[in-house]
């Protein structure tokens, strides 16, 4: 069903709206997935996957995919921030205000605070959420998990989705205010995907997200299927401390040697920094630890003291539990 | 450290070479007391939002002002004034309110302890100064770009005790005390409060404007302040000061547009108002129909007064201090 949860006139244009789409199986009471995209405007990987789950979810009610079929209740929500969205930026068009710093929402507020509470109140009855992001402005993830409190349900999803690592998110001041924070406070299984980087589209990490998604689908019981269980890759966990950020000690215009997503030796070579002025190298960094590259600057042009990479240290990994 | 002639000390709390050349220096300027320990040390920030430059002005008159009594009155400086004007500086000189090349607000940064990002080490270099050199800090604010605020100070109500008798002084047409909210963790204000150290946020003006009139009468209520708390030690007699509005949460009506459209305001922010007045119209500029009416919901100072026309539904128009609790 595609439903208009919300619609809220503008001055000048169409309506800001905030739509669900969403399939319920003939066990749904008890068991909703909801799966968030679209909180920033330039996440497009998220968007797409949604769409390709969207299509999948179609085709699974309609039995065309025989080899599924539906038992809870999947609701997706495509695009959560319209106006970001439509001008491909990452914060609310109107007021430059980062959306996801505005729930639990106010629905006698203004039009991103409505949204908000919308989106969180038919959120919050949930069993288990998923959001979909991209790494921060300026950066590109490796596809890896992000989560709060890893308990046991947290860690049987993260583990259906088959990717090979996960981290536990800092507290932040600000944590408090997102989406995420508040799924946590209300106390149902939930973590976050991150990968690629803003304002791109990669359609093959796309596509093993979507497939992993539906092995969680099928792990958290919406979804039940007669094809075999396949093994899946052992997930890592890296804590807090696990983290090795690799800063800039020069401006300039720092060039990449190595792509997000593998395993770094200690003093490999990540990059360069060169003078925009002189073309000559300042400074050539290296990893200061073995360990796996989830986070590297995307865009070159860097001030000083600005983080280049972030590595997850092989040495100080946690398996569950930590 | 820089000193000159003038008695300014100039401080660089933090740079970051610029990839373009030059550098992005947070910047404190300090005045020192005459005596070896400061009766009190004062602080004044500006610019934490780059659009926001009434703060700045401020910042201006008061080391302009500071300048000159330190020249012919150097005794006066019984206790430590700090200056921090233009924190952000790569938002101010973008007329932005978030740092533009990463589109970060600094004052959703404070108390962040993992954020490796630039903004936040600013921020994280920025209180760390503070809490080393200040007794009280006072940081200066303009509303944002949809609404036109009268010089006022916000206070947690956590936070109230310390922080009234000091807003008291400071010449304000109203002092706020309201509830805590997480949005409020993330800020300089609270932070520094946290830590034990009173810091008044004052909210005046308009964003991307100056209003000298309100720049004036808060100027004169931080020379009033910082005489008040021995900082200044002056044989002139104290000038006159305003007595603050005290209001708490059920003395503050919203007024919230009904329609999407645009605004067209019918009152004077600071305006003693009744129940049953026109506050503004919303309009329909595209079909040129009136789509409501505004009234005020009571009586009370007109203390909040929206100036962006364009309005979605839900979107403030004005607060009110209430001449009676609701």
């Amino acid at each position: 069903m595609k439903e208009t949860l919300l619609s809220i006139p503008t001055p000048f244009g169409d309506a800001i709206t905030l739509c669900k789409n969403s399939w319920e199986g003939s066990k749904s009471k008890g068991n909703v997935l909801s799966i968030v995209s679209g909180l920033h405007g330039d996440q497009v990987n998220g968007i797409y996957i949604s769409s390709l789950l969207t299509r999948f979810m179609d085709r699974v009610a309609s039995g065309q995919e025989p080899d599924y079929k539906l038992k809870g209740r999947v609701q997706i929500f495509p695009i959560v921030n319209v106006p970001a969205a439509q001008s491909g930026s990452p914060l609310w068009s109107f007021d430059d205000l980062d959306f996801d710093l505005a729930f639990p929402g106010n629905d006698k507020g203004e039009a991103a605070e409505r949204i908000a509470r919308a989106l969180f109140t038919h959120t919050s009855d949930s069993t288990h959420g998923v959001i979909l992001k991209t790494a921060d402005p300026l950066y590109e993830d490796a596809v890896h998990i992000q989560l709060a409190d890893p308990d046991r349900p947290i860690r049987k999803m993260a583990e259906s989705l088959g990717f090979a690592v996960a981290r536990k998110l800092s507290d932040s001041t600000t944590f408090k205010l997102s989406l995420f924070g508040h799924w946590r406070e209300n106390d149902f299984p939930c973590l976050m995907i991150s990968a690629g980087k803003p304002k791109a589209l990669d359609r093959a990490l796309c596509d093993s997200i979507f497939t992993g998604l539906v092995n969680l689908m099928v792990q958290t019981g919406v979804l039940t299927t007669s094809k075999t269980k396949k093994e899946v890759e052992k997930l890592q966990v890296y804590p807090l401390n696990a983290e090795h950020a690799v800063m800039s000690s020069h401006a300039g215009l720092f060039l990449a040697e190595v792509e997000v997503g593998g395993f770094l030796q200690k003093g490999q070579k990540l990059g360069e920094m060169i003078s925009i002025a002189t073309g000559e190298t300042l400074e050539e960094y290296s990893a200061s630890v073995d360990g796996y590259l989830v986070s590297l600057r995307h865009y070159p042009v860097m001030f000083e003291k600005e983080m280049i990479a972030t590595v997850l240290s092989d040495k100080k990994k946690g398996f569950w539990p930590f | 450290m820089q000193g000159g002639e003038s008695g300014l000390k100039t401080h660089k709390i933090i740079s970051s070479e610029n990839p373009l050349g030059g550098a992005i220096e947070l910047i404190r300027q300090t005045f020192t007391s005459v005596r070896d320990k400061p009766v009190k040390r004062i602080s004044f920030v500006a610019g934490l939002h780059g659009d926001e430059l009434e703060g700045v002005y401020l910042c201006h008159l008061l080391i302009a002002t500071l300048r000159q009594l330190k020249a012919t009155r150097p005794q006066a400086f019984q206790g430590e004034v700090h200056v921090y004007p233009a924190v952000n500086p790569e938002a101010l000189g973008s007329g932005t309110r978030l740092w533009p090349f990463f589109s970060m607000d600094m004052n959703r940064k404070m108390g962040e302890k993992t954020d490796p990002s630039l903004p936040a080490e600013f921020a994280r270099s920025l209180v760390e100064d503070l809490q080393i050199s200040s007794d009280i800090v006072v940081d200066f604010h303009a509303s944002n770009l949809h609404l036109k605020e009268l010089p006022q100070i916000r206070i947690i109500e956590e936070f109230d005790k310390k922080l009234i008798p000091l807003a008291a002084l400071c010449n304000m047409n109203v002092v706020w005390v309201h509830p805590s909210a997480p949005v409020f963790e993330s800020t300089l204000g609270y932070n520094l409060n946290r830590k034990k150290i009173p810091t008044l946020v004052v909210e005046t003006g308009i964003c991307l404007r100056i209003h000298q009139e309100y720049c004036e009468q808060i100027f004169q209520g931080m020379i009033h302040l910082l005489r008040q708390t021995g900082v200044l030690d002056l044989v002139d007699p104290l000038p006159k000061i305003k007595q603050p509005l005290l209001i708490h949460p059920k003395q503050v009506a919203l007024v919230q547009a009904g329609h999407a459209g645009l605004f067209i305001g019918n009152a004077a922010l600071g305006a003693h108002v009744q129940k049953g007045e026109t506050l503004g119209t919303i309009v329909d500029a595209l079909k040129g129909e009136v789509l409501e009416t505004v009234t005020f919901p009571a009586d009370g100072v007109l203390f909040t007064l929206r100036e962006q026309p364009v309005t979605y539904q839900g979107a403030p128009l004005a607060r009110i201090a209430l001449k009676e609790i609701r």
